[in-house]
């Protein structure tokens, strides 16, 4: 049973916290995919290494936050950090992880310039949403809308294969 | 975060531009598919980077506690020598990876990969620059000997074969290298600047963080591709094999783990809060992360191979197939990566000419090592003079002809000596030019 005798340390992201990353996703939804942590990983140490950050436990890695800084995007001229993703071991959830890391993200990111943090979170992820306003997220006056394409005609098909 | 960009003298910046075009032409690319590959990210900027808001007390050493020393001169005459050193060294090794770099980046197999070693380069350029900045933006004649022009010529006339670190003296081999020194070369390189964060002297400490933000991403240009390369082997690939991963970590561990001095030595660095670790501590954790990287290499290895297997049944067969040289569903040891014992192909520090295996297994005959090093170092590498100076020195030294000291200071036998701009043999790298003309 894992325990949580001492705070956890929480450090920028590495290259090296790849394989923990996707552990953790795959404990979290069941689908093992490290292509695409390597890629997004790839993407936020390139961007900023200390914008994003992990939690240990033992020298293990049990949380872990992705984001960085933007502005100008979607016509809001502030600078502004995003958080992407963002995932804590279910062994290790309930014991402020989730809070650690955000903490540090966000101090990060204050100290870069940002006056807001803004995410995206799933209508049916009331968990998710229930830690994010517990941490001070309030509704943006922003709705998220999207446009579903469907595939081309030969993509279709060799789909429905 | 608050970073100050500035740029060098004129002279200086177009000798760095003079230097580029003739040792790394490829640079010119990055710009062109810079959106392509790093997509609203800022553009690379040639220039020096100083972090604003470091801490005004020097952090480790005999002065602890005193005011960041700010110029050479109020470092004294010992300490601001070593720390030239450290400075040159620092240099060499920038502007020597591009060197190597540039020999095999066209044999990338996949342009991704290419252009994640493009940038890289590009930002080893703008360290070299960083670290020609530290040289001419003070005057360090007092214990240079030399006026600041002649320091960044002789650092610009550098080859691979007259750096000052072994590891950035040794040709590539194939794009296997490129990729296996940014996550292994490299690695050393971040933890040297993140022990220098420290340094007593402050513009040498503000030159640190912004370097290490970028070393992130050098590091990550090596060790993704290398997961993915896992991958494809474990699928069959026949083009990309954990053999050559594995004999390609042989070639550079050894000068990785060199690069971090003699194992008893570092003293001089922390006394005057130049580093805050000594060299053996720094080399003990580094060979640690790269034992997790080989490890996470062999979990992608066997998960591809196996999609099957949990995340704990895949570390238990890993561990079990490395400590008991078995075989589990066609793959053995021979199809993992272990990193080489840290006494393995040593020529400089503690284990210098010791003749002991990739696994620590002890070598009396001098032939029986070379045939043992033949079998595990990559083949292209074996016909290169650096090999053989190496072999030759061994067998000097266990003939009683060589101390292990006069072995070492050999090592590397200067292949190339820095000379003038290969554009014509009188012209300088540093050079003096009216206002708008060409360099």
């Amino acid at each position: 049973v894992a325990t949580l005798s001492a705070a956890p340390h929480i450090r920028p992201l590495s290259e090296l916290d790849i394989s923990r990353i996707v552990a953790i996703d795959e404990r979290l939804t069941g689908v093992y995919r490290p292509d695409v942590w390597e890629r997004r990983v790839g993407y936020y140490l390139r961007r900023d290494p200390e914008a994003s950050q992990v939690a240990e436990v033992g020298g293990s890695v049990v949380g872990f936050m992705l984001a960085d800084l933007r502005g100008g995007e979607f016509g809001l001229e502030d600078t502004s950090g995003w958080i992407e993703r963002f995932g804590v071991d279910p062994d290790f959830q309930g014991r402020s992880v989730g809070r650690r890391l955000f903490d540090a993200v966000v101090g990060h990111l204050k100290e870069r310039g940002a006056t807001a943090v803004r995410t995206l979170v799933g209508n049916d992820d009331g968990d998710l949403a229930a830690f994010l306003r517990a941490v001070g997220f309030t509704n943006a006056p922003l709705t998220a809308l999207e446009l579903r394409l469907a595939p081309p005609p030969a993509a279709a098909g060799s789909a429905k294969r | 975060m608050n970073v100050d960009q500035t740029t060098l003298p004129k002279k200086y910046h177009d000798a760095v531009l003079h230097w580029q075009r003739h040792h790394f032409p490829d640079y010119d690319l990055l710009p062109q598919n810079w959106e392509r590959y790093f997509p609203n990210e800022p553009d690379f900027c040639l220039c020096a980077k100083m972090e604003l808001g470091m801490g005004d007390s020097i952090e480790v050493g005999e002065h602890q506690g005193e005011h960041r020393r700010e110029t050479p001169a109020e470092l004294g005459e010992e300490p601001a020598r070593h720390l030239l050193a450290i400075i040159r060294a620092q240099a060499s090794t920038e502007f020597g990876s591009i060197q190597q770099h540039e020999g095999t980046l066209a044999r990338a197999p996949d342009d991704e990969d290419r252009f994640w070693v493009l940038r890289v380069m590009a930002e080893e350029l703008r360290h070299g620059y960083q670290m020609l900045h530290l040289l001419v933006s003070q005057d360090w004649s007092g214990v240079s000997g030399q006026k600041a022009e002649e320091m960044v010529e002789e650092i610009l006339s550098m080859q691979t074969g007259s750096h000052v670190l072994d590891a950035f003296n040794l040709e590539y081999d194939s794009f296997v290298d490129n990729v296996v020194f940014a996550a292994v070369i490299d690695r050393v390189g971040k933890y040297q600047l993140s022990m220098q964060r420290v340094c007593s002297y402050k513009p040498f400490a503000q030159s640190m963080p912004p370097m290490l933000r970028e070393e992130a991403f050098h590091l990550a240009a090596g060790v993704i591709p290398l997961r993915r390369w896992a991958q494809r082997a474990a699928q069959g690939n026949p083009l990309i094999t954990m053999a050559a991963i594995q004999r390609a970590f042989n070639k550079w561990l050894p000068r990785g783990l060199e690069m971090f001095g003699h194992e008893k030595g570092g003293d001089s660095n922390v006394r005057f809060g130049f580093k805050n670790m000594k060299n053996a501590e720094a080399q003990s954790l580094y060979y640690d992360e790269c034992v997790r990287m080989v490890t996470d290499l062999n979990q992608r290895f066997l998960r591809a191979r196996f999609p099957k297997l949990s995340p704990a049944e895949s570390e238990a067969t890993a561990a079990r197939l490395l400590s008991e040289r078995g075989r589990y569903e066609g793959v053995t040891s021979e199809d993992l990566v272990e990193l080489p014992d840290r006494r393995f192909f040593r020529r400089k520090g503690e284990p210098a000419f010791t003749m002991v295996g990739t696994r620590g297994e002890p070598f009396d005959d001098v032939d029986a090592y070379v045939r043992h090093l033949a079998a595990h170092l990559p083949e292209p590498y074996l016909h290169s003079r650096d090999v053989k100076q190496y072999v030759e020195a061994l067998r000097q030294v266990r003939a009683g002809q060589l101390t292990v000291e006069q072995a070492m200071k050999r090592m590397p036998a200067l292949r190339r000596v820095g000379g003038v701009c290969p554009c014509s043999k009188a012209v300088r790298w540093v050079v003096e030019r009216p206002d708008g003309a060409a360099a």
